[in-house]
């Protein structure tokens, strides 16, 4: 737009623009400004995912198969978890039940709700289980914290 | 009064919170038109993304998963007992009322009325029986970094800090409104947030209760006041605190505006009570906050 140098006028004051080196798409960056674009390159998608695996028709139909059944491994045993908690559920319904017309004091203790505002919290030594046993595999001389 | 502002688009009916000058609205770029359907040729485009063949594929089931594990095959039995009640029945939450018609003010008055003694409604709790047991649905983690109001290089390393913790790619936050004090501009990035399921959930959570918050000195635990009322769960963890993260931790000098950040438990549980009892079993510590007096 402008030639290689301008005169504008503003305010009564006169600017001159003159063309320099160019300094701003050379590829040169600092080193901060490089960390950012390094981590950005970070989050971006490009180049990350892996080369689309090409199966021939065989070993298309023996993932398919392996999948089924492993699909269907999984809903059965689902089905047996579910099943379980049920039969849990109906007897634990029962023994209220019965409890119920038998002993009422005792029903009442058992049935008691919790207070609204005290939360159950289960205890902290708790822990999910890992491959290896715990260096402390049970603590026979539990306490639990207050 | 509402700030959100609803443009109509045939592409689009959320809410669009990015600034921007154009009046028109280029409809015709926004269409995404499925050319899978209409051309032969894109039929690798239909493959679902589950199926191997498509170039979505990711396999998800590569390992036990532990903490899936535990529940299925202890906490769920154990929480059945726990919650069980003998002839309880469903307590309706509180909902939004009606206005009534005694007043003409009230007439047209635009939404219900809040409901009584609450701002929020709640849900109905339902009672727990061997189909409703409480289980944990998602983790929301939620960074708002308010440096990269004035400086928008800041937001890349809050989403990469996120994207390293959580292997997942976050969403950006954008601003809602506009808070001259804050300098708070809306449709300005302010940080970023991910949601984690299934096997990432339960990954992150064997990291932050196995490696992160035991190494917490300061941390007593997530206070028992916390709550949205309606079974989720939530805590934060300060800029020092996730340098224990073991992504970032042997790799400090490469994240070095850390961003605090808040961690929401989403459960299925209709009451905070419950939630707090489920999050106690996969081995998170609670506290009863000391109240100041005076």
């Amino acid at each position: 737009m402008f030639s290689k140098s301008t005169i504008l006028n503003t305010n009564n004051t006169f600017k001159v623009l003159v063309r320099y080196k160019r300094t701003k798409g050379s590829g040169e960056v600092n080193a901060a400004t490089q960390k950012i674009v390094n981590q950005l390159s970070v989050l971006s998608a490009s180049r990350k995912q892996p080369k689309l695996l090409n199966l021939c028709n065989e070993d298309l139909i023996k993932h398919k198969t392996i999948m089924n059944a492993w699909n269907l491994f999984k809903s059965k045993k689902n089905l047996k978890r579910e099943e379980q908690l049920r039969k849990q559920y109906e007897s634990m319904k029962n023994a209220m039940e019965d409890l119920k017309n038998t002993n009422k004091h005792l029903y009442k203790l058992a049935n008691s709700k919790p207070n609204k505002k005290e939360v159950d919290l289960f205890p902290i030594e708790m822990r999910i289980p890992t491959d290896y046993p715990p260096t402390i595999p049970w603590i026979y001389s539990y306490k639990p914290r207050k | 009064m509402n700030s959100r502002h609803f443009i109509r688009q045939f592409s689009q009916t959320t809410t669009n919170l990015k600034t921007g000058y154009s009046t028109v609205l280029p409809v015709h770029h926004l269409v995404k038109v499925e050319k899978a359907k209409l051309k032969p040729c894109y039929s690798e485009v239909v493959i679902p993304s589950d199926d191997i063949r498509s170039n979505k594929f990711k396999p998800t089931e590569i390992d036990q998963d532990r903490v899936q594990d535990h529940y299925y095959n202890t906490l769920e039995s154990d929480l059945l007992l726990k919650f069980y009640e003998h002839d309880s029945k469903t307590i309706p939450g509180l909902k939004k009322r009606e206005w009534g018609t005694d007043s003409p003010f009230k007439v047209f008055r635009k939404g219900k009325r809040k409901p009584k003694g609450s701002a929020i409604e709640t849900q109905d709790i339902i009672p727990i029986n061997y189909q409703n047991i409480p289980k944990l649905n998602s983790i929301v983690i939620n960074s708002y970094n308010k440096n990269a109001l004035e400086r928008p290089w800041m937001n890349i390393c809050t989403r990469l800090q996120l994207a390293t913790i959580t292997n997942k790619k976050p969403k950006i936050l954008y601003n809602k409104s506009n808070i001259l004090p804050w300098k708070v501009r809306r449709g300005k990035e302010c940080g970023a947030k991910v949601e984690l399921f299934d096997r990432e959930m339960n990954q992150f959570i064997t990291t932050l209760t196995e490696i992160v918050l035991p190494r917490l000195r300061a941390f007593e635990g997530i206070k028992l006041t916390s709550g949205d009322t309606n079974g989720n769960i939530t805590f934060g963890l300060n800029a020092d605190d996730i340098l224990l993260f073991p992504e970032i931790e042997n790799f400090q000098e490469l994240y070095p505006n850390l961003n605090g950040m808040d961690i929401t438990f989403k459960t299925s549980a209709r009451t905070d009570q419950q939630a707090k009892t489920l999050l106690s079993s996969y081995g998170f510590p609670f506290y009863k906050p000391v109240k100041n007096s005076g």
